[in-house]
């Protein structure tokens, strides 16, 4: 800044003097009037930003007592209550006037929103309540050596039918589509995810194919976004999005795995479809991260809808202890 | 403090009475926010200057809403008022960002 001074001696351009010499008095209400009216106009809308009404008020001397003193506050209060009430109605005004498209689908999100997560609560509900329904059993069985042998014949099935929660040392898988970017709606101010290309995408056959190496590197559990996979359970796409057991789950997908930490990863790593993902990520920009986990915990996978069995009918004859009518067979009733 | 609570009562009564805006009335509510955001970081800085008075800072306000209007008016009337808007919220829009600038200083001393 020591330039200014010496600028100012020796410039020989007439604007930069008269800017500087503009500048130099830019507090007093007179400044030389210069050029024609255009410039005077333009630079003093570049320099003279305050209401020229605050400084003269300033210079009359103030009514200091109490009655101009509470008229000053009502002003203030009636001019800041409209001021008020212009911003609010302008905000009503602009959010009326977005677009009904954007609104139906705004309402649209909602509803999904709302779907899923009374879902979600229904789901944990009925978690709870097979756990208990497992314990119950459980307690019920132990007490004979028969309700024993069927007791583990259970478990061992609910295991393979992933109907248990697991939990053990495992990996976690992170696979992610290429970042997309977000983009501000001119109409409501809110951000918007643009979608990435299809290439960066990740699509449920990327899911089944690490899933299956998974398995192959041989894990005894996987979950895919939190969803246990069950012999049964599909990966597929509808549209854009992946369902799980025909729950959507969204980018980045966790897949994770128990197993034995010694063999799991180092087998699931050196498998194709790892490999293949590596390499994708520097391809395509996606996420793909493995890593060892002490303790994986795995959900019970969702109660299979149940074909064959059928409720037993409750006792309709009253039974005499020691001449029991054999209990009917239950399922296969239809 | 009262005025502050009125400001917060203004901003209530907009939100909460939903007050519709009639349609010729419209065009205007853009500018009419423009100015009043111009007289409001005016009023700001003319406190932190020392100078501030109630009766300029409301005058100044409505005066500049209602000109601002006018301008729109006069402008759609002559079939200019796209480009009268423009100007009015070039010239509004400089001095919202000098004022917002002299407040930066005042407050961050930068």
């Amino acid at each position: 800044m020591k330039g200014k001074g010496e600028h100012a001696e020796g410039a020989p351009d007439p604007m930069v003097r008269r800017a500087l010499e503009l500048r130099g008095d830019e507090h007093t209400s007179h400044r030389p009037r210069i050029g024609n009216m255009s410039t005077s106009l333009l630079i003093e809308l570049f320099t003279d930003h305050l209401d020229s009404g605050y400084a003269a008020a300033a210079r009359r001397e103030k009514d200091e007592s109490p009655k101009a003193r509470r008229r000053t506050t009502a002003i203030l209060a009636a001019g800041l209550l409209l001021l008020g009430f212009v911003l609010a109605i302008a905000y009503r005004a602009t959010l009326r006037q977005a677009p009904d498209s954007e609104r139906v689908r705004q309402a649209l999100v909602q509803d999904v929103r709302d779907g899923s997560a009374l879902s979600d609560s229904l789901q944990r509900r009925a978690q709870q309540l097979s756990g208990q329904l497992s314990r119950q059993r459980d307690a019920a069985l132990t007490a004979s050596r028969d309700g024993d042998r069927a007791a583990a014949e259970v478990r061992r099935l609910e295991e393979a039918a992933a109907q248990r929660a697991v939990h053990g040392p495992g990996v976690a898988v992170v696979v992610g589509d290429a970042s997309g970017t977000d983009q501000v709606d001119p109409n409501t101010g809110q951000r918007v995810p643009v979608s990435v290309d299809d290439n960066g995408r990740i699509q449920d056959r990327d899911l089944q194919s690490l899933v299956n190496a998974l398995w192959a590197a041989g894990a005894e559990a996987v979950s895919v976004g939190g969803q246990r996979l069950a012999p049964t359970t599909t990966i597929r796409g509808a549209g854009e999005a992946i369902l799980v057991d025909l729950r959507p789950v969204q980018s980045p997908y966790t897949l994770a795995a128990v197993g034995d930490p010694a063999t799991l990863l180092p087998r699931f790593a050196d498998s194709e479809a790892a490999r293949r993902f590596q390499s994708y990520t520097g391809l395509y920009g996606i996420q793909f991260t493995v890593r060892a986990a002490k303790d994986v915990r795995l959900p019970a996978a969702t109660d299979p809808d149940l074909r064959y069995a059928s409720p037993v009918p409750p006792p309709t004859t009253v039974s005499t202890p020691g001449s029991a009518p054999a209990p009917r067979p239950s399922g296969g009733g239809r | 403090m009262i005025p502050a609570l009125a400001l917060v009562a203004g901003v209530a009564l907009g939100l909460v009475f939903e007050p519709v805006v009639p349609l010729w009335l419209q065009p205007y509510l853009p500018i009419a926010v423009v100015a009043a955001l111009d007289a409001m970081f005016g009023g700001i800085r003319a406190r932190l200057d020392g100078i501030f008075d109630a009766k300029v800072f409301v005058v100044s306000f409505v005066s500049n809403v209602l000109v601002a209007a006018l301008i729109v008016f006069l402008g759609d009337k002559l079939g200019v008022g796209a480009q009268l808007s423009t100007g009015v919220v070039v010239v509004l829009g400089i001095r919202i960002f000098g004022n917002a600038a002299a407040i930066r200083r005042h407050l961050f001393r930068a």
